[in-house]
């Protein structure tokens, strides 16, 4: 593919287009292939998966027809995985036998701890992200360029912290606010070569994106107070929420309600409403990400996303049923086959995480076993995934995104080598890294 | 002698400027010849050109130069894979030395958190746990290895309180929890499981699993466990052990990655089980059972019968003996057992036998 058309400055309305090749059946293959490594290597081999994963991805997606490149490296990933090791481990470790003393010392109970423990560690998580965000643009390029990230993993963490608690003090009203300006303090340091992208765009804008997500809470609200309000569904005075689930459960097997209640089909309109909130859900978090695509601009570079709600809403739905009847088929496939191989009692025992007198085989044999088997159906549920919800919905992405101006390319040049010692390892480390 | 390859498609970037380059592609003399619209020609060897690999695409591909990072060509014409000889070598991974040194780092950082800095730690806090918090975190675990046990996602692990049993247990708790420096609030239980096995936990409690007492050839050989697990509770060992698997649940989870929730329980609640405590805390513990049992007139000896038969019917892998094989050797122990008991001496059994009869079925 050529670019004549590069040469000639345009802002023709399509633009540069951004082309997406590569079937899924590659990716399932190349998915299983990897997965199968990495259950047999208890693990490790997920450094490599995921960067084959990457490449693939990568490459499939080609903004005017040339392919993007991952160049991360497996063995800079497990290296990256051993840092974050070493440094976690004592912050975790000490961290949590101190918040379990002082717990247990002041507050006589195990909750205070645990919750303390899971809070200390969200700084920490904020970090990550940025950090492994920061990594994946350094290891991406595009036409030979690099992209890249400036530091700031801590200013992103304590933002992160002060929106949250601002979101949450304000029940939910500005969570627009905090996904703006989250996504601005990245993107505004975010390089393509010696161009730096800019966030443009305010966050009230947003709240459009969080349209479906209002309606569907108004609908549950106005239910309510259509059902157990203006016209009560019970007549009777003083009734529970309980009495009400048990008329309804005794009226679906086919018995009288014990109570006198009318009109219970409009229950139906809670479960409409909660499906809205699922929907709203999703909605809001690819509409948001396409009103700021929209707003997103380098020198001479504009971005368009025509990304559809409706269609990536439909993919996660189709994709996690079609994904979760595979995984089932799979579990069902590995138990026959684990019972044929090692005897239904070794199988039974393991699973039910006996290591008592029960179990024949010897206690480390067991423990391995379970552990092959939890990482199976893991694995066998991150393919499936990645084949019915992950490739349509980056293929979604891909081809409903286009540069309408890009003459600004031309006066972009390569940016340094971002070296960096722990590559993702706080991210796999903290369990973030699931999704490419 | 030259081949020329169709250059439709095919763009070459500088790794300066992300803007393609159309080309011409010719291989002569062992290199690619690649052309330029204002005359300029690059040679790239032929044995120095690479594949990226992992390629979604079927009908292109990207090569590159291993002395160029940067520099890519992308291709659409598939005979030319057949002219490059090492298009899929790997390049050889660089510092491997790095990685060998934090990984090494990593294994002894995990090492000495688990096995010197958390125990350290948690010995130290353990003497300031007050009582109340002591007795939280037995219940805590109590009830989390009742969970652990019992039917998977159903019912915890029963207790059982047959009445009669009950009295006998706590018959053989008073004469042995007499004296001075005796604990309070000492809660001995019994779990219907099989295994033969006991412990102590944070807060006095001990816990005896049913496999023990039906194991158990006589109510001595009850007792001479129980004892020594008071002898643990008196000096908090449990606590301290309790407040190291604290410290190291977080640590596990870090390694085992995402599948960690279910397999880290398990392997915890295995280890408060099967707690393994310092050389120096079974001799005193076994020194404490020895007296107790010495003040409420029971041979000690009965430790001695009872591991020799079970290491003849179970083998070395028991819970139990794991626990007693800790650090003095198990025939030390059997032999210190024997010799703690004075030959001249009277014993009596600690029950009689409607006694034991009463603790037998106390799981009925
Ligand atoms: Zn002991």
């Amino acid at each position: 593919m050529s670019d004549v058309s590069l040469t000639s400055p345009t802002t023709d309305p399509a633009g540069l287009l951004v082309y997406f090749v590569g079937t899924r059946f590659a990716l399932f293959w190349l998915a299983l292939k990897t997965g199968f490594l990495t259950v047999i290597t208890l693990g490790f081999y997920r450094f490599w998966m995921k960067t084959r994963m990457r490449r693939w991805f990568w490459s499939a997606i080609r903004p005017g027809g040339h392919p993007m490149e991952y160049v991360g490296d497996p063995w800079e990933k497990l290296l990256g995985f051993f840092i974050a090791v070493v440094i976690l481990t004592f912050y975790i470790g000490i961290i949590n036998l101190l918040v379990m003393f002082v717990s247990f010392s002041i507050f006589s109970s195990a909750s205070v701890g645990y919750l303390a423990s899971v809070v200390g560690v969200i700084p920490l998580w904020f970090y990550a992200q940025y950090r492994a965000r920061r990594y994946v643009l350094a290891r991406t390029r595009w036409r030979g360029v690099r992209f890249g990230l400036e530091k700031g993993a801590w200013g992103y963490a304590w933002r992160a912290l002060v929106h949250w608690a601002v979101t949450l003090l304000t029940v939910g009203l500005l969570w627009p606010r905090m996904t703006f300006w989250l996504e601005k303090y990245v993107t505004d340091r975010t390089y393509f070569g010696s161009a730096r992208l800019n966030q443009g765009g305010h966050w009230a804008m947003l709240y459009r994106a969080a349209i479906p997500f209002i309606l569907s809470l108004l609908v549950l609200v106005g239910g309510a107070i259509w059902v157990f309000w203006l016209d009560p569904i019970v007549v009777s005075a003083d009734m529970t929420t309980d009495d009400i689930i048990r008329s309804v459960e005794e009226m679906m097997d086919g018995g009288a309600a014990a109570l006198p209640v009318v009109g219970v089909e409009r229950l139906g309109i809670f479960l409409i409403g909660i499906l809205g909130l699922l929907y709203g859900a999703i909605h809001y978090r690819f509409v948001s990400k396409r009103l700021m695509a929209n707003h997103k601009t380098a020198d001479g570079i504009t971005l368009h996303s025509r990304l559809s709600g409706p269609r990536v809403a439909s993919i996660y739905v189709l994709g996690s049923v079609i994904a979760y009847f595979f995984l089932v088929l799979g579990v069902v496939g590995l138990v026959i086959f684990a019972m044929l191989t090692l005897g239904p009692s070794a199988m039974l025992g393991g699973a039910m995480g006996d290591f008592g007198a029960a179990v024949d085989l010897p206690k480390s044999i067991a423990v391995l076993l379970i552990a092959v088997f939890y990482l199976s159906i893991f694995l066998l549920w991150n393919v499936l995934y990645s084949t019915f919800v992950t490739f349509p919905l980056m293929r979604h992405i891909a081809q409903t995104l286009s540069l309408p101006q890009r003459h600004g390319l031309q006066v972009i040049s390569q940016r340094a080598r971002d070296e960096f010692a722990e590559a993702e390892g706080f991210a796999e480390a903290l369990d973030l890294g699931a999704a490419i | 002698m030259s081949t020329g390859f169709n250059g439709f498609g095919a763009a070459y970037f500088d790794g300066d400027r992300p803007i393609g380059k159309e080309v011409s592609l010719h291989i002569a003399n062992n290199n690619l010849q690649i052309g330029f619209d204002n005359g300029t020609t690059l040679f790239w060897p032929l044995e120095d050109i690479r594949t990226l690999e992992d390629n979604a695409d079927k009908q292109s591909f990207t090569l590159r130069l291993i002395t160029d990072p940067l520099a890519r060509l992308l291709v659409t014409d598939q005979m030319l894979l057949g002219y490059l000889p090492n298009a899929t070598r790997r390049s050889p991974p660089k510092g491997r030395g790095k990685l060998a040194l934090w990984a090494a780092g990593a294994v002894a950082a995990v090492a000495l958190q688990v096995t010197v800095l958390v125990p350290l730690l948690a010995d130290r806090l353990a003497v300031f746990i007050p009582p109340d918090g002591e007795r939280a975190l037995g219940e805590a675990t109590f009830e989390q290895i009742r969970d652990a046990l019992g039917d998977t996602g159903l019912a915890p692990l029963a207790i059982c309180e047959n009445p009669a049993g009950t009295k006998a247990l706590a018959q053989i708790t008073a004469a042995l929890n007499a004296g001075d420096g005796a604990p309070e609030g000492l809660s001995v239980a019994v779990l219907d499981h099989d295994m033969i096995n006991a412990f102590a936990l944070p807060g006095g409690f001990v816990v005896i699993f049913k496999g023990l007492i039906d194991h158990a050839e006589t109510p001595d050989e009850v007792a001479v466990v129980l004892a020594h697990e008071i002898g643990h509770v008196v000096s908090r060992d449990p606590t301290r052990h309790a407040l190291r698997s604290a410290g190291s649940i977080g640590i596990l989870g870090l390694l085992f990655g995402d599948f960690a929730g279910g397999a880290a329980v398990l392997f915890l609640t295995e280890r408060l089980i099967s707690a393994t405590y310092s050389q120096q805390a079974e001799t005193n513990a076994d020194a404490f059972g020895y007296a107790r049992l010495e003040a409420a007139n029971v041979s000690p000896a009965a430790l001695g019968t009872m591991f020799e038969r079970l290491r003849d019917e179970h083998g070395e892998g028991n819970e139990l003996l794991g626990h007693f094989l800790s650090h003095p050797s198990l025939s030390d122990r059997i032999e210190n057992a024997r010799s703690a008991a004075d030959e001249t001496r009277n014993y009596a059994p600690i029950l009689d036998d409607a006694g034991w009869k009463a603790l037998q079925s106390i799981c009925d």
